[in-house]
């Protein structure tokens, strides 16, 4: 009787330790996204910094080193320096990936993967673009492929860089916090591409610290394949929130 | 019969409402207040901006929004609950969070500051912080204990 009750206590502890065990664990979903001006363009009001309407048929961005991980004290981006992990995630099987920020979803976003995590609040996130190892585009991180116009004027355009981003970035900013992985439900992340940090956008004025900044599209203004530098100008953020970025 | 006479006592009573009221009191008390200064890398407040704050036990949804003033402050006074409070600022595509610990003892310590992009000096980070530690002592004044106000 006292074995018997022994086992059951056995059994019990270990559905209850299995269950908790389990209770431990949810998943979490991470996602890129070049907003609205990825999927629709620059179109007016929101026109490049020079007056330029853009519409994209392909951005592709190359990934490597893609990382969700739990912080304490939360990163400060602004600071920079090694985040302070207690918990990561990794989100590729293969040493890289290439997305296209315009073949989205119905939510605008590229999903790049769900993982098994731990419980917790991912308050950072670390990434790289670097240059795609194969592929048509081998040997460019960043592929931009669209039709500008102007003045009635349009030119089909091929803008390729070979930059190579680092990001460790802090948490998530936007409408909802994000993040929080809660005991077998989903939570998830978003890597966000500002593309109005590239060409700047004409509805913010000259005086914009963003368009100070901005390439804008003149320079590109005669169209066919062309190299842009994205080195400086700080394209990846989580939702709203900055990044610490090293280019090479 | 009877409904000519309730109809009109209940219009009566529903229109009475507020105006019954022979008064109106204000309680004031002393709070010990948070106060943060946003701003973005130039400098420039962030005026108007969007404030949401997230308490340490429901960190994923607000427990107090607001907005910035002209200078980019907001003050606010969180209750006692121990742990990581969070704030978060947003304006016209640019956003921060920044973190404060209140530990058991009540007493608050500032982790990361809002501030929207890099590059910030010595200086104004000095001043952020200063602007959070003035929060959480200076703004006691801001709640004057004083006695019960009545207005008639």
């Amino acid at each position: 009787m006292t074995l018997h009750r022994h086992a059951l206590c056995t059994i019990f502890a270990t559905t209850l330790a299995m269950a908790t065990s389990a209770a431990a664990e949810g998943s979490l979903a991470l996602f890129a996204n070049g907003e609205a001006l990825a999927t629709e363009g620059f179109v007016a009001p929101e026109l490049t910094r020079d007056g330029w309407e853009l519409r994209f048929e392909h951005i592709f961005v190359t990934l490597a080193g893609v990382s969700a991980l739990q912080t304490d004290p939360p990163y400060d981006a602004e600071t920079g320096g090694t985040p302070a992990a207690t918990i990561t995630v990794a989100f590729e099987d293969a040493a890289q990936m290439t997305i296209d920020l315009t073949d989205t979803d119905a939510d605008g976003r590229v999903l790049l993967g769900t993982v098994a995590a731990p419980e917790g609040h991912y308050n950072a996130v670390t990434w790289s673009v670097v240059p795609a190892q194969s592929g048509d585009w081998a040997g460019q991180s960043m592929v931009l492929i669209g039709t500008a116009t102007r003045d009635g004027q349009s030119v089909d355009f091929t803008l390729t860089s070979s930059d190579r981003h680092d990001y460790i970035c802090g948490e998530y900013v936007g409408e909802a916090r994000k993040g929080f992985v809660t005991g077998g439900a989903e939570a998830d992340l978003e890597l966000t591409f500002h593309l109005d940090h590239v060409f700047g956008r004409l509805d913010r004025g000259d005086a914009d610290q963003m368009n100070i900044g901005a390439v804008g599209f003149d320079a590109f203004a005669a169209g066919g394949v062309q190299q842009i530098v994205l080195a400086g100008l700080h394209i990846g953020h989580v939702g709203e929130g900055h990044c610490a970025v090293n280019y090479r | 019969m009877l409904s000519t006479i309730v109809k009109p006592l209940i219009v009566a009573l529903l229109l009475a409402g507020p105006a019954a009221a022979h008064g109106a009191f204000v309680d004031v008390e002393k709070l010990d207040a948070v106060g943060i200064q946003a701003r973005y890398d130039t400098g420039a407040a962030m005026a108007g901006a969007q404030v949401a704050v997230f308490a340490p036990d429901n960190p994923a949804q607000p427990w107090l929004t607001g907005m910035t003033d002209a200078d980019g402050r907001f003050v606010f006074a969180p209750d006692d609950r121990p742990g990581r409070w969070a704030v978060q600022v947003r304006q016209a595509g640019h956003g921060a969070i920044g973190y404060l610990e209140i530990g058991a003892d009540g007493v608050a310590s500032a982790f990361i500051a809002p501030a929207t992009a890099a590059g910030l000096t010595w200086t104004q980070r000095a001043l952020m912080i200063a602007s959070v530690l003035w929060g959480c002592i200076g703004t006691a004044l801001y709640f004057r204990p004083t006695r019960r106000i009545r207005q008639a």
